[in-house]
């Protein structure tokens, strides 16, 4: 892809000028055109390795699901009216954001091949990982919606939140993916630290418990963690037909929105600093 | 061809480009200068031959043109609206068919969808591919592999065209039909960049040559003084016998 893409060439000579090249749109347009059929091409390439292909995007995560049902709806015996679609409406969420964060951190270094071959805005590599994931979700995300009509939770009017709701999630995961994304490959230990830290957020967020669970002086601390307000709202939506935390909500939604232009910053910034790194 | 009264399509002033040893240290790690002083100018229409011993940063020089990464210090002006490396194989997926691979790569190279699709013709013609063009590349050959790369690299049509060292690839055949196309490329009005460490590819293909040594800019100017001034230092460096060897291949 070379030199028409990003600014240019420039760094320690400041007067340097460019002439004509091409203009914004038609960059974006080729940007947008890779992004797109690069992640086509990965979820077809995906499904080819399989046997039975794309059906594993329904059978994984249902079998991931089953084993949490198994665990802790009969094991534990934490069930109780509506276990099934509390605990299911947590994890549909909870893989989204797990799985986006950890493929999409490493992505970056990932792609040190290809970016020393041709110029690729680096960018490129975790947002195609970021989509690869959502289209996976949107696929159980509906199975979870039939679950929950067959189940008898018919929507409500709070459904109309879902879209935001959705919405602010996605930039929460795409603020943290490409954060964690551009510092991996001058850090590539923060993958190990990031497992780790995903996996205590994973026990404190509330999955298979409320915050009612939980002693009344620790509850404050809890939504100190975005995902257990978001998670939260997506129950009270789907399942309680209630509106979510309108106040918690903007302010995971501004948090994530800072973090997310402070990431595509520094990965733009060192767009050009990337290959030379990852050799 | 050679328009040297036109304002240079790309110009280098002491450039200079370092490598970071990456990992935790506790006292910062010496930066490994691999260009130092490196300064010339590239004019439309001409064809720039690039001579150098191994490591002497002709292939991070070639990567530092075409955009992929950035220089340290001294100046770069790029008039140019696109410059490429010829890059085989970009991005190549063995799951998927060489169709999708084509169109993948042409994306990398800088081609729309719309326009690798409209070549795609072109690229099953010259590939020689037929119908395996929508079988899954893990069941190609490494020379089917060859040609669809290249078939796919040669639709890429920059202002400034880069070639590190590969001229022709694949089997005997497509070797000598790939070498031919990119030849006339190069004879073409097109601006080229082209490294090899064949001296003899060169002076046949070249109008203007520089000399890079340790990465500095020994040598710049005419093919044939350039790289007499090459030999002569291999010669000084390591006796007559490489400089026989060298000039047979």
């Amino acid at each position: 892809m070379s030199g028409e893409l990003g600014d240019t060439v420039n760094q320690a000579g400041q007067n340097d000028r460019v002439a004509h090249r091409d203009n914004v749109w038609t960059r974006v347009g080729r940007i947008l055109d890779l992004i797109l059929y690069k992640t086509y091409a990965d979820l077809r390439a995906e499904a080819a390795k399989t046997y039975i292909n794309f059906l594993w995007w329904i059978i994984d995560p249902l079998l991931g699901m089953l084993v949490f049902y198994l665990v802790f709806g009969l094991l534990f015996q934490r069930g109780g009216d509506g276990f099934v679609a509390f605990l299911l409406t947590g994890l549909v969420i909870w893989n989204w954001y797990r799985q986006s964060i950890s493929h999409a951190g490493s992505a970056i270094l990932n792609g040190k091949g290809l970016m020393n071959q041709v110029h690729v805005p680096k960018i490129v590599f975790p947002l195609v990982v970021l989509l690869t994931d959502l289209t996976k979700f949107v696929v159980v995300f509906v199975l979870l919606l039939i679950f929950l009509l067959l189940s008898g939770l018919w929507p409500g009017i709070s459904y109309l939140a879902l879209p935001l709701l959705a919405m602010v999630q996605l930039m929460l995961i795409a603020s943290l993916s490409l954060a964690l994304a551009g510092l991996v490959p001058y850090l590539p230990d923060l993958r190990f630290l990031a497992d780790n830290l995903l996996q205590l957020q994973f026990f404190v967020t509330g999955i298979f418990f409320s915050v009612r669970d939980i002693p009344d002086q620790y509850q404050g601390w809890f939504y100190l963690n975005p995902m257990a307000g978001m998670i939260e709202d997506f129950r009270a939506v789907l399942l309680h037909h209630a509106w979510p935390h309108w106040e918690r909500l903007g302010a995971v939604a501004v948090f994530s929105l800072l973090l997310l232009m402070l990431a595509v910053g520094w990965i733009h910034a060192h767009d050009r600093d990337y290959p030379r790194t990852l050799r | 061809m050679n328009t040297q009264d036109s304002l240079p399509l790309i110009s280098l002033k002491n450039i200079g480009l370092a490598f970071r040893q990456g990992g935790l240290s506790l006292t910062p790690k010496p930066l490994f200068w691999v260009l130092k002083d490196i300064s010339f100018d590239l004019y439309p229409g001409e064809t720039l031959g690039v001579v150098g011993r191994n490591a002497a940063g002709k292939s991070t020089l070639m990567r530092l043109l075409a955009g992929i990464i950035r220089h340290d210090r001294g100046s770069l002006i790029n008039r140019a609206k696109s410059i490429a490396l010829l890059s085989l194989q970009a991005g190549f997926v063995p799951y998927l068919t060489g169709r999708q691979n084509a169109i993948l790569s042409g994306l990398l190279l800088g081609l729309r969808r719309a326009e690798v699709e409209a070549r795609m013709a072109d690229i099953i013609d010259f590939s020689e591919l037929g119908s395996f063009i929508d079988q899954p590349l893990s069941t190609y050959s490494a020379g089917m592999r060859a040609r669809l790369g290249f078939s796919v690299a040669y639709q890429v049509e920059p202002d400034v065209l880069l070639i590190d060292e590969t001229l022709g690839v694949g089997d005997e055949e497509f070797k000598e039909k790939s070498t031919a196309a990119m030849h006339a490329r190069i004879q073409s009005d097109k601006t080229i960049v082209l490294v090899s460490h064949v001296p003899g590819t060169i002076r046949n293909l070249c109008n203007r040559a520089i000399w890079i040594e340790e990465g500095i800019t020994r040598a710049q100017g005419d093919v044939v003084d350039v790289i007499q001034a090459y030999q002569a230092e291999i010669k000084r460096r390591h006796g007559a016998a490489y400089v026989l060897r060298s000039a047979e291949t």
